[in-house]
């Protein structure tokens, strides 16, 4: 074979192999994300008729609501109404519930909601009370564990954004609040260039009584015009401290994006919260007026009380010394959380590259010692070195948030990278990390921010879902993954699509709150103003045009279910009483041409609809609410008459 | 014809509940007279299933217990049953002469039950379209009201 | 210069047509959070995104950790490329038409420091976005720098970014490689054409014989090709 053709041939070949290995190489860069194994699909599968393990509680984020999902099946069981109206069941419509949704500001009929946190006792999950903030108008809100329905909602003073809140002391002797966006205290007309000068904080202690529940402010710290993130409070060791993360220690008040992320270091602020109590009981305060509402459902009325109220106790940290410290945390730190024994404090610094984690009984000492590096505000800001137990290494990039499993592990979102990242508490080595789809941010454990965790699985909240779920347009669902945390592998178990922005959520094993949960209000104990207990207290009566119709359901029908004698320009308030005894027979309530929305009427309660009287008719009313087999003929109807009409109100109610 | 289609639909679920329980007896006695009897004692055919198992004793009617049985009636009763005449349900005039007093007992404290099996009131289910709710009654409020019906009677 | 060389030289010159339809070049960046693909595509004249709108979001990713923004319309280059190409091109039909080895010669030799003067050039680029970053930027992690590779994947933060030739990049580099190999074949024949006219010229032999004697007086004959060359 001649030499010239041999070299010609190896120069082809020597193509085709360029081009092999270039689409080779391509070929290789398209990565299969890994799914689940095969018995994943045993392990969420809960039988028709079975119950899950646990409960969970997800913030409905800008929904304003909260959602209970059983898992690990991830099935929603229930959206509980909140921090926005809600026209399926007439949550802050209603006469009973609008108040509910009062501030200082007016009636503000939504908010974002995002951290759900359960009332603890001796630092473990009680049950009795989950607990949720709203960011916008600063409020917090008790949710009744009984009957799953908010019966308090508080309004936060001199706050602007709660975010940092409403994490509980051990006890639940108090839920915190903090100013996520700085303000000037007391409000006032300044420019918005002159922040550092005028703008400040304050972090917000809430108490909550141990009977009733009842929030109520218990005292304000005032502090330097930072943006004050999230909170936990201390336990065991460190129980009578509380901990929130700040970032725009710059204090700048434009393109934060760029603007407050210039400092190395932010910092996690250390409140002794005993020692303010100590400053309040002494009268080392001051008292401020204020603006602020507080709603609270009345138990025998089920009615809303809203009170106005105009005080606070406000505490200056230079005035009592000893009351924060600041720890030096590196870049803009996000979460802030305390490990099950309270002796780790870890950051979420959401621009670093590790995890810090803070030690208490170092702090402790260094506060001793007076190991400080400076000063805010009478603050003092402890040494890093001195706090810093250690650092968690390649520990996933945009590290937001840690829980803890109880043996020793802790879980950490790591925004960016998308992953969970599992280190060991003492060691701080990765020991396995998971991908999570997409773009996680909190994460929760059941009891995972308590002294116990019920460490068996792990929901990631996931902020971006593409190509997970079936597309709908533009708006996509967020979405939860479930994981299990049983073995020293993570495992992804279950992807479910969640309501709003899930930001945080809490979990509670099915034992604790099943046998509790409320069937019925007894008709007996209805002290609403326009009860009627029987149909003989039913009926119709005027007042000027106002015209009130106590009416009564029971399957199948209203009483009474004709009323006659309403004019042109009348209100006319219905106010409806279930009188079924029996769990799970709500009765619907809507008529024709409302303006409100439908009334859903639980078992043994009142709840009241106004109903202008407009146009001269007759108008059908309805239950709307399939309750029994002649549920179509639960219906009645209501005559308008012209205003100068002689008839006389009636109706046809039992005597 | 929806009410046809509704009395067809009861008949249905009367014999579903009927091959139902026939397939739980254990007893091999008589199989033929339990399934017609839903698998309930002669007992029970009579007074009733329930929290009630032994006769009452019942004196002659104390008008002070019937009275706080009126206040109960009112509240948990009226809404369906009349005393002179049938209303959403059976008039009660006339009960303590159909009825035994633990049967009245029983269905007052045990409704969901007595209309899933008892065939007496799957037949009166039938006439009156709309089962018998639970009112959240108890033992003791049950006897007032049936002093209250004791004392009501024709 | 043999048909055969022609016919390269036409067919290199003609796969010049190709990266004026399709991309010379191709960065894809691949994270979690970016299923569909995310990733820049570089035209012979601009450049766009993998996907719609895929340059709009990598400039807002960049900004994050302080990266320029990239604007097709500031880089000179972009508008210079395709009178590059388009010189090659017509340069190689050129040659190919008048099917002289000293244009087989040049236009590859051209074309091969035209290619390396462009790699480098887009090295430097991709070191001037990846280093020369806002020092105010959100997140800065000392030591870390986002060039991405010229060729090849690297791991920048949470991407992976990989960069290789497009289409219209393969055809360029086949194209060269078309260059070299006619100019290796046209080298060759022109050592025999030498050869041939030498034997030609000294016997005026017919063509039956030639090729014999080709072969035989192979060794006499052998010398360097450059005075070979017809002129």
């Amino acid at each position: 074979m001649e030499k010239s053709s041999i070299t010609k041939r190896l120069g082809m070949i020597g193509l085709v192999i360029t081009v092999a290995v270039m689409l080779a190489i391509a070929c290789a860069t398209q990565k299969k994300a890994s799914l689940t194994d095969g018995s994943a699909a045993e392990e969420v599968y809960v039988p028709p008729g079975s119950y899950d393990e646990y409960y969970s509680f997800f913030s409905g984020g800008f929904s304003g609501q909260v959602t209970v999902y059983g898992l690990p099946s991830g099935r929603l069981f229930r959206i509980i109404p909140v921090f926005a109206q809600h026209a399926e069941n007439g949550w802050g419509y209603s006469e009973e519930t609008k108040d509910m949704l009062m501030t200082s500001h007016g009636f503000a009929p939504w908010d974002d909601a995002h951290h759900p946190e359960l009332s603890q006792t001796d630092g473990v999950p009680d049950g009795r009370w989950l607990f949720i903030n709203a960011n916008n108008t600063p409020r917090v809100a008790r949710i009744n564990l009984s009957t799953f329905e908010t019966e308090d909602i508080l309004e936060i003073p001199n706050s602007g954004g709660n975010h940092a809140s409403p994490f509980v002391t051990p006890n639940s002797e108090y839920i915190v609040a903090s100013t996520r966006f700085s303000l000037p205290i007391p409000q006032k007309d300044v420019p918005i260039s002159e922040y550092k000068k005028h703008f400040k904080g304050t972090i917000t202690f809430v108490s909550v009584n141990p009977d009733d529940g009842l929030m109520d402010v218990a005292f304000q710290i005032m502090v330097p015009g930072y943006n004050y993130d999230l909170a936990h409070a201390g336990k065991g060791p460190s129980n009578g401290w509380a901990f929130f993360t700040c970032y725009n220690t710059e204090q700048a008040s434009t393109l934060l994006e760029v603007n407050a992320s210039q400092n190395d270091k932010d910092f996690i602020a250390a409140v002794n919260w005993k020692l303010a109590e100590q400053a309040i009981a002494e009268g080392n305060y001051r008292t401020m007026d204020v603006d602020y509402y507080h709603n609270y459902l009345e138990h025998g009325s089920r009615t809303t009380i809203s009170e106005n109220k105009k005080s606070v106790r406000i505490l200056d940290p230079a005035s009592v010394p000893g009351l924060i410290y600041y720890l030096p945390t590196p870049k803009s730190p996000h979460g802030v959380d305390v490990d099950p024994s309270g002796e780790y404090i870890v950051g979420g610094g959401k621009l670093a590259s590790v995890i810090p984690v803070h030690s208490f009984s170092k702090m402790m000492t260094a506060i001793e010692n007076k190991e400080f590096e400076g000063e805010v505000d009478g603050i003092p800001i402890l040494k890093y070195q001195s706090v810093i137990a250690g650092e968690v290494q390649n520990a996933g990039l945009g590290p937001l948030h840690t829980e803890f499993d109880g043996k020793g592990n802790a879980y950490t979102s790591a925004f960016i990278s998308s992953e969970v990242v599992k280190w060991k508490l003492g060691t701080w080595e990765v020991v396995d990390r998971i991908q999570t789809y997409y773009s996680i941010g909190h994460l929760m454990i059941p009891g995972g921010d308590s002294q116990k965790p019920w460490g068996k699985y792990l929901v990631a909240m996931n902020k971006i879902t593409k190509d997970r779920y079936l597309p709908t347009g533009p708006e996509l669902c967020h979405s939860a993954q479930l994981i299990d945390i049983s073995g020293d592998k993570m495992r992804l178990l279950l992807d479910f699509p969640t309501m709003g922005e899930p930001h945080y959520a809490q979990g509670i094993p099915a034992s604790i709150l099943q046998p509790k949960t409320t069937k019925i209000f007894p008709i007996e104990d209805n002290t609403h103003p326009f009860v009627a207990k029987s149909e003989r207290e039913a009926g119709v009566t005027r007042d000027g045009r106002d015209v009130h119709v106590k009416m009564t359901t029971i399957r199948t029908h209203f009483a009474p279910d004709n009323i006659e004698g309403v004019k042109v320009g009348d209100r006319v308030y219905f106010h409806i009483t279930n009188l079924e005894q029996d769990w799970d027979v709500p009765h619907g309530f809507a008529v024709q041409g409302m303006n409100t929305a439908e009334l859903l009427v639980m078992p043994g309660e009142t709840r009241t609809l106004i109903w202008e009287a407009k146009k001269v008719g007759v108008y059908p009313f309805y239950c709307t609410d399939f309750c029994s087999a002649l549920h179509q003929e639960m219906s009645g109807y209501i005559r308008v008459s012209p205003r100068n009409s002689s008839i006389t109100l009636s109706h046809n109610a039992q005597r | 014809m929806k009410k046809l289609n509704l009395i067809i639909a009861i008949l249905f679920m009367l014999g579903f509940g009927w091959s139902c329980s026939s397939g739980d007896s254990n007893s091999s006695e008589q199989p033929a007279q339990q399934a017609a009897n839903n698998g309930l004692s002669q007992w029970e055919l009579e007074n009733g299933i329930g929290p009630v198992k032994a006769k009452m004793t019942l004196n002659a009617v104390d008008s002070e217990l019937a009275a706080s049985g009126e206040k109960i009636f009112d509240m948990k009763c009226m809404a369906c049953h009349k005393m002179a005449e049938r209303y959403i349900g059976p008039a009660l005039g006339d009960v303590m002469q159909r009825r035994t007093p633990e049967f009245v007992m029983n269905m007052m404290l045990n409704p969901d039950e007595m209309v899933k099996k008892h065939p007496e009131v799957q037949k009166m289910l039938a006439t009156y379209m709309v089962p018998m709710t639970f009112q959240n009654v108890s033992e003791e409020d049950g006897r007032a009201l049936l002093e209250f019906i004791r004392a009501n009677q024709k | 210069m043999n048909r055969n060389a022609r016919m390269l030289m036409l067919i290199a010159s003609l796969l010049l047509v190709v990266p004026y339809f399709v991309p010379i070049w191709e960065i894809t960046l691949e994270a979690p959070q970016y299923p569909e693909g995310l990733g820049l595509k570089i035209w012979i004249d601009t450049i766009d995104g993998l996907n719609p709108r895929d340059l709009d979001k990598v400039n807002n990713l960049n900004h994050y950790i302080g990266m320029k923004e990239i604007v097709p319309e500031s880089i000179p280059e972009l508008k210079l490329m395709p009178f590059i190409v388009g010189f090659m091109l017509i340069f190689g039909l050129l040659t190919a038409y008048f099917a002289r080895p000293a244009l087989v010669y040049s236009w590859t030799v051209l074309f091969i420091i035209v290619a390396i003067i462009g790699l480098v050039d887009f090295y430097l680029w991709e070191y001037d976005y990846g280093h020369n970053l806002d020092p105010t930027a959100a997140i800065k992690i000392p030591g870390m720098s986002y060039q991405p590779p010229l060729i090849g994947s690297k791991q920048l933060l949470n991407f992976v970014a990989i960069s290789l030739p497009d289409i219209g990049g393969y055809s360029i580099f086949i194209a060269i490689l078309l260059g070299v190999i006619a100019s290796y074949t046209t080298f060759k024949s022109s050592k025999n054409k030498t050869r041939i006219s030498n034997n030609e010229t000294a016997q005026d032999a017919d063509s039956g014989t030639t090729a014999r004697r080709t072969a035989t007086t192979d060794k006499l004959h052998a010398g360097p090709g450059a005075h070979s060359i017809r002129s």
